[in-house]
């Protein structure tokens, strides 16, 4: 390079940078911009459903969000490049862990997923819905209109005894002949207000439908009919919120809140719930329920043998080929390798619906191929033994490829050295190729266990975790893991969701889990690491 | 199946006699050594292809359903086909296909790969921030940051789909756009999932890059920013690669948190996960040829790209596995 080269080469790269610079500039500002937009939008909602912790993480992200992009000190540097992913971190998947925890000590679920507020207006709401003996009242829609703009807007009503009044959020108000502004026989207006054509009164139908009249005594007019006909309701429940109760208006009945539901001293209960906390309760019904506690203890105990028995199966399988495949002086170890890696390549939902085909009963491949009629997936054993199966077929190519990579990394002169001591080929591989294969292959069996133990597609989508355990009271299945026993027990289940058992099994999950993991980091030393 | 085949069938095509004796024992010896392995992975074989196979015969067999598969069908059709891409398409035998309810097969297509594919560039690029963070600068808090991803690891995003559940029904009444049954929030919970999986691994990867790169780099007047996009990026590019790719595997995978979130919504909105699923099980028999079909068009490409990358794909998956 001659000095103008450099000068040049030098320039280039100057104005590149600048060039670089302005554009970061750009999208940086762009991103704080969207961000700060999207906390202005949120906040009143939630500050709206009282979601405070929500609020107060918003405020602090934005904030903090603002601070380590637009400062220029030295310390904020690494936060720059930790604290996208780590807010998202925080919010979807270290809150939902430790919400997890939560709702495993809550009654959510079906019948309990409004919180107390939403669930109180519910029920009060409920209370005044119309019955058939209470008096009707003709209506029309008005509003004061001006212009295009539609403004306040009231109801005109007349009674059974011809009597005309004016409907507003405020009360009613009886009519004298002048107030009311005719057109020929119709009414068109009372006072400033106007009667609304159909056209107008569509956008507002939700306005309309839930105008509350109050009509002295607990009473209170709403539409029943359309915007066309009201009725003079009496509210049947009464909230007082010193006490925190319920009080039924016609029998005097107190309900009070019991776990998240008010319930009168007969037991009777009023729907809806809402979420409360109702401490060991799903905990406790696993162990002491027996309709629960038996299919409990099939699931738990079919989740430890499926995922040993598939580590074992594909590991066998995989390992026996890969010795088998391994040997250098073989031809097409290529094609044997792409092809074996099919059943890992193809996406794995598909592979356990492909399979749920093949062992059809009745039209399955399988089953029309040998000329049987064997229950693969209907038997419980059999559905087990299928089950196995299929996820052998699933796995054995990882374990075929980590095998064989693992027997390449084995030095040669190893095994020479064994020979040379006079040991058989059988005799340095079990006593020299294997136990440094184990070595070496150790925390990825491990990872697999953890990993089938939550193999969800495997179980679910080969055969919903059927058949079904007879008698259980939960959706349970004889091939159901506990990660398909939890994901029925909160989607899938004909009683409704069970959201607080569900997290509660998952709480157990999670234990379990955590305990692999921790033993797999002790042995890869994953720890001193940390200090490089 | 050729190599095989020829190689049994080698010595009995020899006619004269002593040609016979004199390969028998040859073919003997390669047998014992090579032969019967050959056997072993040709049977192996024909155990992980034969699935894939019959359902190759089953997308293009005109009955359309379970009943009745044979390996050759008679009269090959690409009607089943045609009837997941082509909305005005109603085939020959209505009855015996998925009939007059029309399977939004292009849509879960366009969904999983927009989902998947935002999932595996968002996730690739917020671990590789991270990474770069843990590997290049040293800073307070920097050893519990990495013992915390550990932790955070230990407590899989899957296990928690209930709370994720109830968490995007609440996100629904504050920020519609990313609440319960939208893809820009499942998007973003597949993303909240990227530092806890993978950063581990990058950083790994960026640990072996030399640091006199990045001295010489910041001796010529570079930036931070500058030596992460100029320096480390380009580097690192075959190993984000196959994070990038095993990201989207797995989020294509993804049944569990993809039905929760989704699940409960419009039908044209799944991804092909759940909607294959749900479209299957309403019906095996008449809903097969169909679903052979739509499965060969989503299967194919994914093993194709993973021949394409096995090596990388498999070095990524044992490094994976070594670190939980």
């Amino acid at each position: 390079m001659t000095g103008t080269d450099l000068k040049q080469e030098e320039t280039r790269r100057v104005e590149s940078r600048r060039v670089s610079f302005g554009l970061g500039l750009g999208v940086k500002l762009l991103f704080l911009a969207a961000v700060n937009a999207l906390a202005v939008f949120g906040l009143p909602r939630m500050i709206e459903e009282k979601a405070w912790l929500f609020a107060a993480f918003t405020v602090v992200a934005t904030l903090s969000l603002d601070w380590i992009y637009l400062s220029s000190k030295g310390a904020t540097l690494p936060l720059k490049y930790l604290i996208p992913g780590t807010i998202l971190l925080l919010v979807f998947q270290v809150w939902p862990v430790l919400s997890t925890a939560y709702i495993a000590f809550t009654n959510y679920g079906t019948g309990n997923v409004f919180t107390f507020d939403q669930a109180l207006d519910k029920i009060l709401e409920d209370s005044t819905f119309p019955q058939d003996d209470d008096p009707r009242l003709d209506a029309k829609p008005l509003a004061i209109v001006d212009g295009e703009l539609i403004g306040e807007i009231a109801l005109y009503l007349v009674d059974e005894a011809g009597v005309e009044f004016l409907g507003t959020a405020d009360g009613l108000e009886e009519l004298a002949v002048e107030d009311v502004v005719l057109d020929g026989d119709r009414v068109v207006g009372v006072g400033d207000y106007e009667v609304l054509g159909l056209a107008q009164v569509s956008d507002l139908q939700e306005e309309y439908s839930s105008l509350e009249i109050p009509a002295g005594e607990n009473k209170l007019i709403k539409l029943t009919r359309g915007v066309s006909g009201a009725s003079l309701v009496s509210p049947t429940l009464e909230y007082d919120s010193d006490t925190g109760t319920l009080t039924d208006l016609t029998t005097g009945v107190v309900y009070e809140q019991v776990e998240g539901t008010f319930t009168a001293p007969s037991g009777e209960e009023i729907a809806p719930g809402w979420r409360a906390i109702i401490g060991f309760d799903n905990f406790t019904k696993v162990l002491t329920n027996e309709s629960i506690r038996g299919p409990f203890v099939r699931v738990f105990i079919w989740t430890f043998v499926f995922a040993i028995g598939s580590v074992f199966f594909t590991f066998i399988v995989g390992l026996g080929l890969a010795i088998t495949l391994n040997q250098p002086e073989m031809k097409g170890q290529r094609v044997y390798r792409s092809l074996l890696i099919i059943p890992y390549a193809l996406p794995s939902f598909l592979s356990a619906l492909i399979w749920a085909g093949l062992l059809n009963q009745e039209f399955g491949v399988i089953n029309e191929f040998l000329n049987l009629d064997i229950p693969w997936l209907r038997d419980q054993w059999m559905a087990k033994v299928s089950v196995l199966l299929v996820n052998t077929w699933l796995g054995f190519p990882y374990m075929f490829l980590i095998s064989t990579g693992a027997l390449q990394a084995i030095p040669d002169n190893l095994k020479e050295a064994a020979a040379i001591d006079g040991a058989t080929s059988r005799q340095a591989f079990r006593q020299v190729t294997l136990p440094l294969l184990l070595v070496s292959l150790a925390p990825l069996l491990i990872a697999s266990f953890a990993f089938n133990f939550n193999n969800f597609n495997t179980i679910f989508l080969l055969n919903k975790g059927g058949p079904p355990i007879a008698g259980a009271q939960t959706p349970a299945g004889h091939t159901d893991i506990l990660i398909s026993y939890t994901y029925r027990l909160a989607f899938e289940s004909g009683r409704g969701a069970d959201f607080g058992l569900a997290a509660g099994i998952g709480i157990l999950i999670f234990m379990i889990v955590a305990t692999i993991s921790a033993i797999s980091f002790k042995r890869t030393a994953v720890f001193e690491e940390i200090n490089q | 199946m050729t190599t095989a085949d020829e190689a049994i069938a080698r010595p009995a095509a020899i006619p004269e006699a002593h040609a016979a004796k004199r390969n028998r024992r040859p073919f003997g010896r390669w047998f014992r050594d090579l032969g019967w392995r050959h056997l072993v992975g040709i049977l192996a074989i024909a155990f992980a292809v034969f699935p894939v196979i019959w359902v190759i015969s089953a997308s293009v067999n005109p009955s359309g359903s379970l009943v009745g598969q044979t390996i050759w069908p008679d009269n090959p059709t690409l009607d089943n086909f045609r009837e997941l891409l082509d909305q005005e398409f109603v085939p020959a035998d209505a009855i015996a296909s998925a009939g007059e309810i029309k399977v939004p097969y292009t849509s879960w297509f366009r969904n999983t790969m927009i989902i998947a594919g935002a999932a595996a560039i968002g996730q690739t690029f917020l671990s590789a921030l991270a990474a770069y963070a843990f590997s290049r600068m040293r800073f307070k808090g920097r050893r519990v940051g990495l013992l915390a991803l550990l932790l955070v690891q230990m407590f899989p995003q899957l296990l928690a789909f209930t709370a994720i559940f109830v968490l995007m029904t609440d996100m629904k009444d504050v920020f519609p756009a990313i609440g319960l049954g939208t893809h820009a929030g499942l998007i973003l919970v597949y993303l909240g999932g990227a530092l806890g999986v993978n950063t581990w691994l990058m950083k790994g990867f960026f640990d072996t890059i030399p640091k006199d790169l990045d001295e010489a780099a910041k001796v010529d007047g570079a930036s931070a920013n500058q030596i992460y996009f100029q320096v480390i990026l380009p580097l690192a590019a075959p190993i984000l690669a196959v994070i990038g790719l095993l990201s989207f595997i797995f989020t294509i995978n993804d049944f569990v948190v993809a039905a929760a979130v989704l699940g409960q919504g419009e039908e044209s909105n799944f991804t092909l996960a759940i909607g294959l699923f749900r479209f299957l099980d309403a019906g095996f028999e008449k809903n097969w040829g169909a679903f052979a079909a739509g499965a060969l068009m989503t299967g194919i490409p994914v093993i194709i790209l993973f021949q394409l990358l096995q090596r990388y794909i498999v070095s990524g998956l044992t490094q994976g596995g070594v670190k939980g």
